[in-house]
């Protein structure tokens, strides 16, 4: 940055276009002030109502040929200092402004304060730029009337609006030049209502009442259009206004939960359309209650389709026993093996709270990714029964081995890991809204009288 | 377009407009009452000290698919501010007024469908009913003085000239309405705000250190 800090910045120091090079600054014409004799500069004769000396701070009439103090109006609070310099000009929103005036407001109530810049330009009026906090929002008066809705709510161009803040605010500190005669301490009505990034405003007087509409504008921008030489404040919290980026990205999330939902829907339909749920081998034996026998096989099947499931199914007559089955499927071929090991159980009574049954007939050792080949099993199986422990009863036992069986565990599964995105972002979204209308006594998120304890 | 020489200096005053009962001579800037061919001198115009508009005689625009043309202006001032009244014709003839105020602008056209309230039962709020125009609420109501004024008009508009100025808007659009009080006469204009680039002006005046 040029070492310009006193006065509106030449245009050669902005790395402007050359078209902005041509253009000077003649319109701006100084006088000296009447109350304190320093020099004024007077950036707009001929819009401008009332400038201020930046001196003494009196309040003149700028249309006023001998230039009529209305308010003079020494340092008597605290002074502010603007964080862009009156006279800087930048490109927002494709046009060139001028910042001609800066003004110190404050809510009356709860001494809240926030800045406000009035930029000018010769053809397309005024507009404000507001910073509360390091967040910064671009004004643009309308004429516009929104209508009001039902409750707190107002609508612009069919686009609802929610209240947000409404309270008395004052004007605390100003320099520079204004459209209307301005005054310090002068107060208005200001109700805002929000769809962020945008902001609908109301201004209400005894007089009249100004509508505006703001929008968020990072201090990126700001700096990239003004190049001021004071550094802009990092922003603090969700302003009112903060853009809801969130938003975005939560309806992607749900888009692609839907689509990949939707993908893992049709692949589980297709695999339990195609699968084979082929019996490759089956097996009924005896077994003796209370002992154990080793080394049976099952000799050798094939299983088709490759790295398909194979679910091994037994079946044994238990009652209040258990059977159990262990040992392993093996590849003929390759001598690779899978382990088998389950066991069937079932139990049953009654007690003070009634009949009770646990456990069943059947159970599944299951196992996935089996290649395809020649394949036998070889396995040991034990039994309990303490009914029986008086003599040995042969009981009935069955396996069957069930090839490229319909499964849905990993459909469930999938969905429920899915359903973490949409879930998540949620949250996400939630605590930025109540972030943001933690500043607001209207706050839907509010739960309790709590709601209006900002003062 | 008809000729006139100026009775105070003679220097040619033209008027453009037919409806134009009164000009202001840019040469000597006497005031001049339009009576048939006749040219009455009323007054003389003073200088503006400082003017800030991109608006100028001779400049043209758009408004709903057709062109206007700048003829006359009448500078208004009030208690706490001023703002122009453009004459212009607007389709080659018709009477329109590009209102121009705080950086918004409106055209505005001749409305006498209805009857207007008188301006005693005015005031801020009150709703007006501008027959297929619907409702238009009362914004403000102001004392105003006409503190200059250029070109020709279709009023006379010498500088002094004392009216009540009352401001009305549509709820929900953007569609204005002025009633204006003056002695002897009540105007009333009904027209639209629209943005400064859709008017798609030509012929505007240069404004020093700034370009479009």
């Amino acid at each position: 940055m040029a070492g310009n800090s006193e006065g509106p910045l030449l245009p050669e120091d902005k790395g402007a276009s050359k078209e902005e090079v041509k253009a000077k600054k003649p319109l701006a014409r100084t006088f000296h002030c009447t109350n304190c004799g320093a020099s004024v500069t007077l950036r707009c004769p001929g819009a401008t109502l009332s400038v201020v000396c930046d001196s003494c701070h009196s309040i003149i009439d700028a249309t006023d040929p001998n230039y009529r103090v209305l308010v003079k109006y020494y340092k008597a609070t605290a002074s502010y200092t603007p964080l862009l310099d009156l006279g800087l000009r930048g490109e927002l929103k494709g046009r060139t402004w001028e910042v001609i005036g800066f003004m110190v407001r404050s809510d009356c109530v709860s001494r809240y304060h926030w800045e406000e810049y009035l930029l000018f330009n010769p053809y397309y009026g005024y507009r404000w730029l507001t910073q509360d906090k390091g967040h910064w929002n671009f004004v643009t008066p309308i004429k516009q009337k929104p209508q009001s809705g039902s409750s707190n709510n107002c609508y612009l161009d069919g686009k609802q609006f929610k209240l947000y803040n409404r309270g008395d605010a004052q004007v605390d500190y100003v320099v520079g030049e204004f459209y209307w005669r301005v005054m310090i301490n002068s107060r208005v009505l200001m109700t805002d209502y929000i769809d962020p990034p945008r902001m609908l405003s109301s201004e209400k007087d005894d007089t009249e009442i100004n509508w505006s509409l703001s929008e968020y504008i990072t201090p990126a921008e700001i700096h990239a259009a003004f190049k001021p030489t004071k550094k802009l404040p990092y922003p603090v919290g969700v302003s009112a206004t903060y853009p809801p980026k969130y938003k975005k990205t939560d309806d992607r999330i749900k888009l692609l939960f839907v689509l990949f939902w939707g993908i893992i829907t049709c692949a589980q339909i297709y695999c339990a359309g195609t699968s084979l749920n082929d019996v490759a081998a089956q097996y009924n034996g005896t077994f003796v209650p209370n002992t154990k026998k080793a080394d049976t096989t099952i000799p050798v099947f094939e299983l088709k389709k490759d790295l398909a499931n194979v679910f091994i199914n037994v079946h044994a007559n238990v009652s209040n026993s258990w059977f159990w089955i262990g040992g392993e499927l093996v590849n003929d071929d390759t001598g690779v093996s899978y382990p088998i090991d389950t066991s069937v159980e079932y139990y049953y009574g009654t007690d003070s709270d009634g009949a009770w049954s646990e456990g069943g007939t059947t159970a599944t050792a299951k196992i996935a990714q089996v290649p395809k080949g020649k394949y036998y099993i070889n396995f040991d199986y034990e039994s309990g029964d303490f009914k029986q422990l008086g003599g040995p009863t042969l009981q009935d036992f069955g396996v069957v081995v069930t090839r490229d069986v319909p499964t849905y565990d990993n459909y469930v599964w999938t969905f429920l890991g899915l359903l973490l995105g949409p879930l998540l972002s949620f949250a996400i979204m939630r605590k930025t809204e109540v972030a943001r209308w933690e500043n607001s006594d209207f706050s839907p998120y509010a739960t309790s009288s709590y709601s209006s304890s900002y003062d | 377009m008809q000729t006139i020489s100026c009775p105070s200096c003679g220097a040619n005053v033209n008027f453009v407009s037919k409806a134009s009962i009164f000009a202001v001579c840019s040469y000597c800037k006497s005031s001049l009452v339009r009576q048939n061919m006749n040219l009455e001198v009323v007054g003389k115009i003073s200088e503006l000290r400082d003017d800030l508009t991109p608006i100028q005689i001779g400049t043209s625009g758009m408004f709903d698919g057709k062109k206007f043309e700048v003829i006359g202006r009448m500078r208004i001032g009030w208690a706490d501010g001023y703002w122009n009244e453009w004459y212009s014709l607007y389709d080659g003839s018709k009477e329109s007024w590009l209102v121009e105020a705080q950086g918004f602008l409106a055209l505005c056209f001749p409305y006498d469908e209805t009857p207007m309230p008188t301006k005693g039962v005015v005031s801020p709020g009150r709703n007006v009913h501008f027959g297929k125009h619907g409702y238009f609420q009362v914004e403000d109501m102001r004392e105003v003085e006409c503190i200059y004024s250029e070109g020709e008009l279709p009023v006379n508009g010498p500088q002094g000239r004392i009216s009540v100025s009352v401001d009305l808007t549509e709820e929900g659009g953007s569609d204005m309405a002025t009633i204006e009080y003056a002695d002897n006469e009540t105007r009333v204009f009904v027209g639209k705000y629209k943005d400064f680039d859709e008017f798609q002006f030509k012929n505007l005046r240069e404004i020093d250190g700034w370009k479009l």
